[in-house]
Formats: C-alpha cells, sequence, structure tokens
C-alpha cells in the first residue's frame, strides 16, 4: 500500500515539474502588401502527462488569400494531429473567463427588502486567420526537408525540417512567402533544437464552402515533454508589444510560467457606477498600469477555476452560461467524454503582453497542484433607492458618501484615471444628509482624486520604491551591526 | 559621558556577538528576501503557512536539544530552514508546510552518517512533500529575472558566504551553470546573449547558489571535493533542464547529488564544518 502511494506520488510529480510543450505563435508571412502585424493572438493549452494540445487562433487582418503562417514545433505531426475547429469555442472560454464586472444594489436602511446582486459583462474578444497556393520548388537545394504534406478542411499544411536557417528562408522566399527580414535569427536555434515546421496556408476554394471569410482555428495535438509557447517567432514581424490571452486546461491546477512571474491581476475593488459604459476601455486601462507597474516582463493571471462537471459553483457571479462538456472536448480536453463525469478540468487564463525588449525567451509553463479560485472583477454598487426619512439613514448616507469617494480613489488607483463626473457622483446625495461632511462645509478641498489629479494617465508610474528602501535599510543595519563596533574601537582614544 | 561609554560597549558585544556567526548573517538576508517577495513582488502569501513552517521547525528542533543533547545554539539553523521553505515552498495547506519542517529537521537529526547530516535541511523537506503529497509544488518564475535583484540576493549571500568561508560552493556551480548554458544557448543553438542573460539572472537560481548548495554541514569536507561536486550538481541541473525540461532543476539535482557526499567524504578526509559561535570563541 505504501508502495503505491508512493510510486504515485512520483508520477504526480513528475506530472507536475517535468513537462513543457512546444508550439504556437508562428509569424504571419503574408504576400504582397497584407498587413503583416499580429497584435493579438489567442490560444488554447491542454496538457495531459505529456499530451499536448493546443489551439491556435489569430486575427489576421488581410486578404485571407495571402495568410500563411509558419509555426515551430516539437515532432512530426500526422494528418489526424490537426483538426480544424469553430471559432465558437474561443468565444465561450472567452466569455467565461474575461475580466468582469459586478452589480450589487444597498438595501435602503429605512424598509426592509432583501438586495439582490447582478453581474453584467464580459470583455470582447478576438478573432482569428489564414493563405496562398504555393508551388514547391526543388526542396533539397535548400536543404529544406518536406516532411509530410495534408490538406485539412480549408487549410493546406506542409511539415518542414531543414539544416539551415538560410536555406529554410530562401525556400520559404521561392515559394512566395513573405518572410520579415529578422526571422532568420529566430529560426536557427529552432532548427537547432530539431523542431520541425508546421506551415500553413488557406485554400481559397475550399474556403468558400467552409467560413464566410473568417479563419477557423487549429488545432494540433503531440506529446512531448516540453511545455512551452514559441513567442520569439511572432516578434519576428510585429514592432512593438503582441497580447496573448493563453486558456490552459489541467487535471490538477493552475498553469504557470516558470520563467516570467505569474500575477494576479487587481481583483475585487469597488468603482464609481459611471464607469459600467466603458469598462472595457477601463479594463485596458488598468491592464496597461498593472503592466508597467510589474515592469513589463510579467504574465498575468486573469482568472483560474475548477470547471469540473461535477463543481457547482464555476463562478461567482456568472458572466453568462457555462461552457458545456461539448465545449472543453472541442477545445481539446481529451480526458473528459460521457463516460467520465468525475473528470476534473481546471481552467486559468493568463494575459502576456510581450515584446522583444522583455521577453528574451520563449513562454515555459509548469501545471501547479494549485486549485485555488481567482477571478478579475470589479464591483459597482447601486445606491438605495426611495426615500432616506429615517434616523438610520444618515449614517447610510454618511458610508455612502465615504464609499463614493473610496470608489473614486480607486478608479484612479487601478487605472489613472480621473472624470470630471466624479465630484458630481460623491455628491449626489450630500442634499439628503443633515451634518455636511467637514470638506463640503468648509469647501476647500477639491472631492475629486485623492491623489489631486495632476496626472491623469498615470501611465507609466512605478512602483512604490518604500518596500525597497527598507530593505536597503535593512541591509545597511545588518552592515552597521558588523562593522561599527570595529570601526568605533579604531577611532576611539588610546 | 559614562552614557556614551556604556552604549559603546554595549554595542561592541552585540556586533562582535553577531559577527561570530555566519548564520546571523544568513537569517538577515533570507527574511530581507522574504519581506522583497512579500512586499514589492507581491507574491500570493498565505501567512498560516509561514507560521505553520517556523513551528513544524522549531518543535522538532526543541525537541532535540530537550532531549538529543543537540546544543541550543542549533535553533537558529532551524530558522534558516523554516525561512528557506517560506521562500520556496508553495502548497495548498498549512499542513504540509509543517510537515516539510518536520521532515527537514527530523531528517537532519536522524539521518546522521558518522556525526554528519546528509541532505540540506530545507531541500529534503521541499523534495519530499513535493513527492509525498503531490499538493507542492516550487514556483522558479516567482522571483522574475533582473540585474538589480541578482545583485540584491549577490549581496545578500556573498556577506554570508565571506563568513562562513565557503565561497568556492557557490562560484563554482553557477560558472559552471554559466559555461554550459553558454555553449548550448549561444554557440549551438545561436540564440542572443539577452536570452542567456534572462536565464542566468532568474532570482530562484541565485537564491539556490547562494543560500542552498553553500550549506557547509552538508557540502563534502574537502575543498577540492566542494569544487567538484560543485561542478557535478551544475552539469545535473543542466542536463535536467535543457534535456528534460524539468522545472527548477537545481534542486532535484541537489538532492540526488547530495548521497555522492558520504564517498566524496570517504575519499577526501577532512574535519567537518562546526557552526562557531560567540561562546566557542
Amino acid at each position: 500500500m505504501k508502495k503505491n502511494i508512493i510510486l504515485t506520488s512520483i508520477a504526480l510529480l513528475f506530472s507536475s515539474l517535468g513537462m513543457m510543450l512546444y508550439s504556437f505563435c508562428g509569424f504571419y508571412v503574408a504576400k504582397a502588401d497584407a498587413s503583416l502585424f499580429n497584435n493579438k493572438s489567442e490560444v488554447i493549452i491542454v496538457r495531459d502527462g505529456i499530451h499536448n494540445v493546443i489551439t491556435m487562433s489569430s486575427d489576421f487582418k488581410g486578404d485571407l488569400k495571402d495568410f500563411a503562417m509558419v509555426v515551430p514545433v516539437p515532432v512530426l505531426l500526422k494528418e489526424n494531429d490537426i483538426r480544424v475547429v469553430e471559432r465558437n469555442v474561443f468565444n465561450v472560454l472567452n466569455d467565461y473567463s474575461a475580466p468582469r464586472l459586478v452589480e450589487y444594489y444597498d438595501q435602503n436602511p429605512c424598509y426592509d427588502y432583501f438586495s439582490k446582486d447582478e453581474m453584467v459583462f464580459e470583455m470582447s474578444a478576438a478573432p482569428t486567420s489564414v493563405g496562398k497556393a504555393i508551388t514547391l520548388n526543388e526542396a533539397k537545394k535548400f536543404g529544406v526537408t518536406i516532411e509530410a504534406q495534408y490538406s485539412i478542411e480549408e487549410y493546406e499544411v506542409l511539415i518542414l525540417s531543414a539544416k539551415e536557417s538560410t536555406g529554410l528562408k530562401d525556400w520559404l522566399t521561392a515559394n512566395n512567402y513573405k518572410i520579415p527580414a529578422s526571422a532568420e535569427e529566430v529560426l536557427q536555434p529552432y532548427i537547432k533544437s530539431n523542431m520541425k515546421f508546421f506551415v500553413v496556408k488557406v485554400n481559397a476554394e475550399k474556403m468558400k464552402d467552409v467560413t464566410s471569410g473568417y479563419l477557423r482555428p487549429l488545432q494540433l495535438s503531440f506529446d512531448h515533454e516540453k511545455f512551452m509557447l514559441p513567442i520569439r517567432l511572432g516578434m519576428a514581424n510585429s514592432q512593438g508589444s503582441q497580447d496573448m490571452i493563453v486558456y490552459g486546461f489541467t487535471q490538477t491546477g493552475r498553469l504557470e510560467c516558470t520563467n516570467y512571474r505569474t500575477v494576479k491581476m487587481p481583483t475585487d475593488r469597488k468603482i464609481p457606477l459611471f464607469v459600467k459604459e466603458k469598462f472595457g476601455e477601463f479594463y485596458k486601462a488598468i491592464f496597461e498600469r498593472t503592466y508597467q507597474r510589474e515592469g513589463r516582463n510579467a504574465v498575468f493571471l486573469e482568472y483560474a477555476w475548477n470547471v469540473s462537471p461535477y463543481t457547482a459553483v464555476k463562478c461567482d457571479p456568472c458572466v453568462g452560461n457555462p461552457p458545456y462538456n461539448q465545449d472543453f472536448v472541442n477545445a481539446g480536453v481529451s480526458w473528459l467524454n460521457e463516460m467520465n463525469g468525475n473528470a476534473t478540468i481546471f481552467f486559468t487564463r493568463l494575459h502576456v503582453r510581450y515584446s522583444r525588449g522583455k521577453f528574451p525567451a520563449d513562454l515555459q509553463f509548469q501545471i501547479t497542484p494549485n486549485n485555488e479560485n481567482f477571478q478579475c472583477r470589479y464591483i459597482l454598487t447601486h445606491p438605495a433607492s426611495g426615500a432616506f426619512d429615517c434616523d438610520k439613514a444618515q449614517n447610510y448616507l454618511s458610508d455612502l458618501y465615504n464609499r463614493r469617494r473610496n470608489e473614486v480613489d480607486e478608479m484612479y488607483a487601478l487605472a489613472g484615471w480621473v472624470d470630471p463626473k466624479s465630484t458630481q457622483y460623491v455628491r449626489e446625495y450630500v442634499k439628503d444628509m443633515k451634518e455636511k461632511p467637514e470638506e463640503i462645509k468648509n469647501e476647500i478641498l477639491p472631492v475629486a482624486p485623492g491623489d489631486g489629479g495632476g496626472n491623469n494617465n498615470g501611465i507609466g508610474d512605478k512602483k512604490s520604491p518604500a518596500p525597497f528602501l527598507v530593505v536597503a535599510l535593512l541591509l545597511g543595519l545588518t552592515w552597521f551591526a558588523a562593522y561599527a563596533g570595529k570601526w568605533m574601537k579604531k577611532l576611539r582614544p588610546v | 559621558m559614562a552614557l556614551i561609554s556604556h552604549l559603546d560597549s554595549r554595542l561592541q558585544k552585540t556586533t562582535e556577538w553577531f559577527r561570530s556567526d555566519g548564520r546571523h548573517f544568513q537569517i538577515i538576508s533570507q527574511l530581507t528576501l522574504l519581506c522583497y517577495g512579500i512586499f514589492y513582488l507581491s507574491w500570493d502569501s498565505d501567512y498560516f503557512n509561514f507560521v505553520a513552517a517556523f513551528s513544524g521547525c522549531l518543535i522538532v528542533q526543541l525537541l532535540a536539544i530537550r532531549f538529543a543533547g543537540l546544543p541550543s545554539h542549533s535553533i537558529k539553523s532551524a530558522l534558516i530552514t523554516s525561512l528557506g521553505l517560506c521562500l520556496l515552498l508553495k502548497t495548498n495547506s498549512p499542513i504540509l508546510f509543517f510537515l516539510a519542517g518536520w521532515f527537514a529537521i527530523g531528517q537532519k537529526i536522524l539521518l546522521k552518517i558518522s556525526g554528519k547530516h546528509l541532505w540540506n535541511p530545507a531541500n529534503f523537506g521541499i523534495v519530499l512533500v513535493i513527492l509525498i503529497s503531490g499538493d507542492a509544488w516550487i514556483s522558479p518564475g516567482q522571483w522574475g529575472s533582473g540585474a538589480l535583484l541578482v545583485l540584491l540576493i549577490g549581496a545578500l549571500g556573498l556577506s554570508v558566504l565571506s563568513r562562513i568561508k565557503r565561497m568556492e560552493t557557490g562560484l563554482v556551480f553557477i560558472a559552471v551553470l554559466f559555461a554550459l548554458e553558454y555553449c548550448r544557448t549561444i554557440l549551438y543553438l545561436g540564440w542572443d546573449w539577452d536570452l542567456l542573460f534572462h536565464k542566468m539572472s532568474s532570482g530562484s537560481l541565485w537564491l539556490f547558489t547562494l543560500f542552498m548548495i553553500t550549506d557547509p554541514m552538508t557540502n563534502p569536507n574537502g575543498k577540492w571535493a566542494r569544487i567538484i561536486w560543485a561542478g557535478a550538481v551544475a552539469c545535473l541541473s543542466f542536463y535536467l533542464s535543457n534535456f528534460h525540461f524539468i522545472n527548477g532543476a537545481p534542486f532535484w539535482a541537489l538532492f540526488f547529488a547530495t548521497p555522492v557526499n558520504i564517498i566524496l567524504d570517504y575519499l577526501v578526509k577532512r574535519p567537518a564544518f562546526q557552526w562557531k559561535t560567540a561562546d566557542q570563541k
């Protein structure tokens, strides 16, 4: 019995520490003048032991005939390892896990009825993309081997291996793929690591039959120890930073980055009601500010939840309907089927904004046993309705006044926003107060943001250096304690 | 005047006491790093876990002092181990922190080979809890990477190593690892330098180099034995991370390389390390 336990735990250890996977985030090689920028992509990664399922989606803008994509993969994929899935999978997962806005309603202290809470909103997602017919030139001449060639629904797939990056680059160019100049230096390390290149383009004829002009995501399945996303290739044709949303599914717990910090987004903060109409923009500002504060090289956690079929509460409150089992299966969760009602599915949503300067290495991940739930949500609280004609109401109004002040401060702290509506918002119920707040009586302090509102973008604000100073002080004290006595001895007159 | 001279002599005594034992430097350094992690890197830390780690380690150590006749100053080592657990281990439950403390200190007391314990206590506790429970893990990415961070950990680490005269273990480890990574990342694979710097400036790696592999109580006793051993740990760690994609490879490499010490100590006979304390001086 004991032996069994130890063997199981060793297996667990290797499943939680050992593995990494490879794939995605190629660059888009478009012909002619089609836009080369890919500023947002979405990936689903499912990891079970060393089995990986990766689904890629991106917002390619341009003529789909011109789309092509190169993705380094660690193994030679067989035809049934590649699948085309519906775009809808991403929409469902995105809607479900996106940062959310919650609304609560205060109860009027003068009447007795139950408060209700409601949930609104979700962030919007991004669409995908792909092609152009290639005539295969003599591959051998370039040191390139065409390992396999498949036609999968509307996509034409080639799996290449190469000896030299120059050869691969020349071959791609000779076959009408437009390659960013800086791609070569990135291709070389992948070739040396024995990676294969998964090259995809769209078959325009079939495209017409299947979709109405948008790209459906591609799903790759393979077994490999490596658990990573090769983002470096994607940087070759994009200037500045790119955003990527990673939806991870595991059997045990959270997905975590092992070579960059994984940081939680600020959550459960109360914000003013007027933010509701522009919540999308507001969250963007929060993300930008958090990204800057964490040094632009962290990975952000937006959602982590045990979404197994057997769990009752999958979010609190939910944005919409939880994904159906079929959605998880479409996303590549291979261990879920009708026979297996007890399957555990842990859903992690990570948001990365990467740029060449701050992300020199590909993202590496690990599965942790961390099964603590997390969601990124912001709270709106509606004031009570009705007349405030009892004594208790005065306390309530005073609390409301203070709460709204805090909400306005919070809005500034989170997003760096200063809004002219703030003053009006904070003072909305002052008219009903018998005892006016001090600052209104004196009319000295502006009610708006605590910070005085001078800096209204707030972007680029660094973390407070205070903790660092404390650390430095500690260090200094240690050295002082260690050497001061010695010096004193020297200084003392004999 | 009398007050000043009184204060002066007090200060003198305190600093002498502080400088007399390398472990004081280590406690302060690890405490500083823990504060940095919690307050600056805003770790997701549960203070209850920390309490569990400290109580686990201290209870066993106190029992050992009472019943196994260990010197009372060994409580400092238990503090270092608890801080090590707080810095590295992550679990779903404080009980596992408590257990890790028991394993760590228990191993130190029970698994003695010719009067010397085998594994670094924190390393042993962490690895065992991960292996047995499957509900604990380490987060190699939690420190991030960066020059400033390396400087901070480096300064603290060197202040400790210079006291206990175990500099060479850490230096050889990091130098061999750097050389191997340079050969693979830059010479063979052809990545840019910034990727190598990113890899080598990982906070977890430096913490390991300066505070774990250099533990004088579990290093081989002979200087050359230590140098060869540190090199071997670096090679194993390089192999595990580059060819088997193991996260936190140095911790595993150290765990598996530690038993080799028995052979090294048998071959190279030198007196084992003893902590010097103020009263021994």
